[in-house]
């Protein structure tokens, strides 16, 4: 591949939202957008996805608490991102769409970032990769 | 082409290497290595080991079957640039996305997945051998799965309906023709259901799913050894010297027996049910896996799968499961799987909708 293809399957991938392990599609409604701007009320940090929880004030002053559904914390956690990391009253901002069933305040996650823009959880430690088999030992590759 | 972004990344990756084959996928020719040893004199492998690789199962058509240094830094760093890039920041000012959809396709099903924080595709290829490998399969020699059999096909047209254990993501609705594919929870994919995780991740054989969740945790005794997978916190229990199980007794995992070939563990599987239907076999799967430590810090992890009913001849793959520090995170899948009652809550809606047209 050329290098102008692969600046392309580059670009490609960093604009297209990821895919998720379960019918997204089926979840959540394309005719429901939402932006949601607010503050975090309360993380579960459970499989199979995180829930993040976001006190949003509507226009007339009244709040709703809406459910955000992220990934699986399990990476997370090798990036160095612990429950400290998203405390209570963070403001962030989410984009995404609304669950089928609108009764229901829920959205995924396709964008969670914080007010100015960044992206959650990032910008700590690298990935948690595991070493090339010729590294040096590991102080506790083995379980205890 | 519809499994995702990794899936399509990695074969465009595959392809952008892809030339004549020259050369054959050598067999693994194990170093000479003083593992450490149990107290019954066996190697001890025990330890958590990421599975993590950019290494896709099946090569593509005409590549080569080893990278060169060069090839795989830059396909490597390719990887890492694309997560580089996904990591970035986008506006805090940003408006809502688009009524009708972002556009997304496949599982995203045009209201998009997540972002890549939550992620590990896995950033190197796997090393054998001291060799790159730009597929797990190694035989047949173009590392590709050998093609079904007549009978498999025909069977598979009929069970197009019903998704296996190893389907990477459920369909997007749209594409979904299925009849009947959200009526029930047991019609959902076993990954969304919390039983099993996708991409074959428990096994056998064990395999990447190339998204995340990639750990896996050996314990082992002189009698039995235990196989924990982090994804979906599945645990494949290995009775060593012992006969299988008879065959009325089937399991989703298959019942694995162990014995010791020198110094690898040789896991032999069978027992299957007609639920997991590991790429379209049947019950009667049988999977042979070989353990080996190869180093202080990493096992050989080969499997052969054969199933007659479903392709011509068996088929091997191997890669390294190289050790870890990380710990596995409990997947503990079903409390908080709201996901699946959404789901269905959304297909009952949308029967009411096509109703009241």
């Amino acid at each position: 591949m050329t290098r102008a293809g692969e600046l392309i399957v580059v670009a490609c991938a960093a604009v297209i939202p990821l895919a998720a392990h379960h019918a997204f599609g089926g979840e959540f409604d394309p005719y429901r957008p939402v932006l949601l701007k607010g503050k975090v009320v309360r993380v579960e940090w459970v499989n199979p996805h995180t829930w993040i929880h976001v006190e949003v004030v509507k226009p007339d002053g009244s709040k709703e608490e809406w459910m955000v559904e992220g990934g699986s914390p399990n990476s997370l956690l090798r990036r160095g991102v612990t429950r400290d990391s998203l405390p209570v009253g963070t403001e962030v901002v989410v984009d995404g769409y609304q669950a089928r069933d609108h009764t229901l305040l829920r959205a995924n996650g396709r964008n969670v970032t914080l007010t100015d823009g960044r992206k959650l959880f990032l910008g700590s430690s690298g990935p948690g990769e595991g070493p090339p088999p010729d590294a040096a030992p590991l102080d506790k590759a083995k379980t205890p | 082409m519809s499994h995702g972004w990794t899936r399509i990344h990695t074969d465009i990756l595959a392809l952008a290497i892809a030339a004549p084959m020259w050369a054959q996928a050598p067999l693994s020719q194990t170093k000479p290595y003083a593992p450490p040893r149990m107290a019954d004199g066996h190697p001890d492998l025990q330890g958590t080991y990421d599975l993590a690789t950019l290494t896709p199962l099946e090569r593509a058509s005409g590549a080569k079957a080893v990278l060169t240094k060069e090839e795989a830094a830059r396909l490597e760093a390719m990887a890492a640039l694309v997560r580089a890039r996904g990591d970035q920041a986008i506006s805090g000012e940003r408006q809502a996305p688009p009524k009708g959809g972002d556009g997304s396709t496949g599982p995203a099903g045009g209201v998009g997945g997540y972002n890549t924080g939550w992620l590990d595709p896995g950033s190197a290829y796997t090393i054998v051998d001291g060799q790159k490998r730009s597929s797990l399969i190694v035989d047949p020699p173009d590392g590709r799965v050998p093609p079904y059999t007549p009978e498999a096909r025909k069977r598979l047209a009929a069970l197009a309906a019903r998704p296996t254990s190893d389907a990477q993501e459920s369909n997007d609705p749209g594409l979904e023709t299925a009849p009947g594919a959200y009526d029930d929870p047991e019609r959902r994919p076993l990954g969304e259901r919390c039983l099993l995780g996708f991409g074959s991740t428990s096994g056998p054989p064990a395999l990447p799913d190339y998204f995340y969740n990639n750990l896996h945790q050996i314990v082992q005794t002189h009698d039995s050894v235990m196989i924990l997978t982090e994804m979906v916190h599945d645990a494949r229990v290995v009775r060593m010297n012992a006969a299988h199980l008879p065959g009325k007794i089937r399991m989703w995992m298959g019942d694995s027996v162990g014995h010791w070939e020198g110094d690898s563990l040789v896991v032999d599987t069978t027992n299957f049910t007609d639920k997991t239907r590991f790429r379209g076999s049947t019950e009667n799967l049988h999977v042979i896996e070989r353990f080996t430590r190869v180093g202080p810090n990493a096992l050989l992890y080969r499997f052969t799968v054969e199933d007659p009913a479903t392709w011509d001849r068996p088929w091997t793959g191997e890669f390294t499961w190289p050790a870890t520090n990380s710990h596995i995170y409990e997947y503990a899948c079903h409390e908080a799987n709201y996901a699946l009652g959404d789901i269905l809550r959304g297909a009952r809606l949308r029967e009411k909708e096509a109703q009241q047209k």
